[in-house]
């Protein structure tokens, strides 16, 4: 088996599989198979292209738009998410229930911010420990 | 195509007051926007038929996609205006229409067929950050023949920025500015030339704002709360004013159009004040917050409203000041001609979270009142619901099922006042590939933004 190649399911696409390079980001892979994919900036920055991650593992060290609250409910960057096992995924904007929040309706907590200013709440904390 | 018949040779006015006797505006031209909203297709330039006496009055007569998804069209510029006055070789014939998050910049002739834009060039976003390191097109502003865009972030979207030059063929002359001094972010700006200044305001970094409004990040110094005083013709800031509290999120920078005139006016979004400046007579800028909106509180929300001041514009004889309360849902207008002492003589209400229109002449509206454009007269103000398509699922998630709309108010110059237009609709809910957002619009002729006397 090509170590180098993962299997991506898209369950929100009637779970089509894609055999996709684990060094590329999924946005390209999977749009060069014909997935056609919301994106906007391309780096990271934008989260036009989010999707929810339901299973398996991904890297995206380059992604600067989720915060920790977006981060927990499993959303990723298509567009520099590279995948490190076989994953599940759901895409587009279906996938984007909880992308957003009205703030003045739901505040974040301070650990809940983007990771670069986010820190950790006492509760989490405990959890943690 | 000269704007008026008096014009001697290039485009634009002779003065603003030659612009407020221009024709009416018969063709409006406002960015439409499927980013956000699940629909697979481009963001276009729509092209609305204002005339009243025209068969397709009030309906969007054509839409010119631009070559891929994912720009966010937002706001844009004519490639030449009254600066230009003076000048026969010019024309105002060039709409630049700037993707946010893709940094594509799209050049568009509007005149060879008023009534259907075609796409002449693109300077892709790619060579805008190779060549300058410069991402996220915002303001554009023509100076003479040179062209100049704030952009929001570097490369990788992040602040400040800066502001890239064009020449008048659209070839990327390279950065614009000398020295940023310490200006953190970057937005919106205009300029005056015989006070040899332009003014700047702040926004945040893209990776900031594009992904949506965290308020929690304001105060972590990642929006802006400072004006920049330009240095113009050494393209260096100059001054910096911290506004503090009641600056935050300084947005639509507006000088009055009398060029001789030093009065200048910023709207801070987030705190949803009006911030007024001028220079003294001992030569040193002043600022003063002349307005005040009250937050709101909402019944269920631990956190009261903002007005969130989206934008602000004055009419072209410099009397109204108007702007958009865009999470209130109000327009206001304000008699400005003591720049110090606003009066408010006319308020109309659209949609918002308040609740108090979410109709309008028994049509739905989604989002609050946005992007503004007043006609050259001062008679007519074309609003648009939609601001930016991550905050506007934030705030409106129905307007990604009911699209935006485009609504005319009615204002009268010589008392004051506002009514909205019973008969001028625009539905971008009812757009062929599926419901739209609407943003900045633009006419033909020039309008209230868009040009400058030198
Ligand atoms: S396209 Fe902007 S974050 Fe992926």
């Amino acid at each position: 088996m090509d170590t180098d190649t993962v299997t991506i399911t898209v369950a929100n696409r009637g779970n089509e599989q894609f055999t996709v390079d684990r060094r590329r980001p999924l946005l390209n892979s999977l749009e060069e198979q014909g997935v056609s994919l919301p994106y906007g900036c391309k780096y990271g920055g934008c989260i036009s292209c989010a999707g929810k991650l339901l299973s398996g593992e991904i890297n995206q060290a380059a992604a600067t738009a989720l915060n920790n609250r977006q981060l927990n409910d499993g959303y990723i960057l298509l567009c520099v998410a590279r995948p490190l096992s076989d994953c599940t995924l759901d895409v587009g904007v279906d996938s984007h229930d909880k992308l957003y929040r009205n703030p003045f309706a739901s505040p974040l907590r301070s650990d809940e911010l983007k990771p670069d200013i986010a820190t950790p709440s006492p509760i989490n904390q405990e959890t943690n420990s | 195509m000269n704007d008026d018949l008096t014009s001697c040779c290039g485009p634009g006015y002779a003065s603003p007051a030659e612009a407020m006797k221009a024709p009416r505006e018969k063709l409006l031209y406002t960015v439409a926007l499927y980013i956000g909203t699940g629909i697979q297709k481009p963001d276009y330039l729509a092209t609305i038929d204002a005339d009243p006496d025209s068969p397709t009055y009030s309906q969007v007569i054509s839409r010119l996609e631009m070559p891929g998804i994912g720009d966010e069209l937002h706001h844009m510029g004519w490639n030449a205006c009254s600066s230009c006055f003076d000048d026969a070789n010019m024309e105002r014939r060039y709409l630049i229409v700037p993707g946010v998050r893709s940094s594509n910049l799209h050049i568009i002739d509007c005149a060879t067929d008023p009534k259907n834009p075609t796409l002449h060039k693109v300077i892709n976003g790619d060579e805008i950050k190779a060549k300058t390191d410069l991402s996220a097109p915002h303001t554009i502003h023509c100076l003479g023949s040179d062209i100049i865009i704030s952009m929001l972030g570097n490369a990788k979207g992040e602040a400040p920025g800066g502001f890239l030059h064009l020449n008048k063929d659209f070839e990327i002359v390279g950065r614009w500015e000398n020295d940023l001094g310490g200006m953190k972010f970057n937005y919106d700006f205009w300029y005056q030339p015989r006070h040899n200044v332009m003014v700047s305001s702040e926004w945040a970094a893209p990776n900031t704002f594009m992904p949506g409004f965290d308020l929690e990040e304001v105060g972590h110094l990642k929006y802006g709360r400072e004006l920049h005083f330009w240095d113009f013709k050494e393209k260096k800031v100059d001054k910096t004013f911290y506004l503090g509290e009641d600056g935050l999120v300084p947005l639509e920078v507006r000088f009055h159009h009398d060029p001789d005139s030093s009065h200048g006016f910023v709207g801070a979004a987030l705190s949803s004040n009006i911030i007024h400046w001028y220079k003294k007579d001992d030569g040193e800028w002043f600022w003063e917050k002349i307005i005040d909106v009250e937050n709101q509180p909402h019944p269920n929300w631990p956190i009261p409203i903002p007005g969130l001041i989206s934008v602000i514009l004055l009419s072209m004889d410099d009397r109204y000041l108007y702007f958009c309360n865009w999470l209130h849902g109000d327009i206001r207008q304000y008699d400005i001609t003591d720049p110090s002492n606003p009066k408010f003589t006319g308020q109309v209400w659209m949609g918002g979270l308040l609740g108090k229109a979410p109709e309008v002449n028994g049509r739905k509206v989604t989002g609050g009142p946005q992007m503004i454009q007043l006609s050259l007269d001062g008679k007519r103000l074309y609003v648009t619901t939609s601001l930016f398509s991550t905050w506007d699922n934030q705030f409106y998630p129905e307007i990604r099922e009911n699209g935006g709309c485009m609504v005319m108010v009615n204002c009268d110059p010589e008392n004051g006042g506002m009514e909205i237009d019973k008969d001028f609709f625009v539905d971008f809910g009812k757009e062929p590939h599926g419901p739209a957002r609407c943003h900045e619009t633009r006419y033909p002729g020039g309008d209230c933004t868009s040009d400058i006397w030198i």
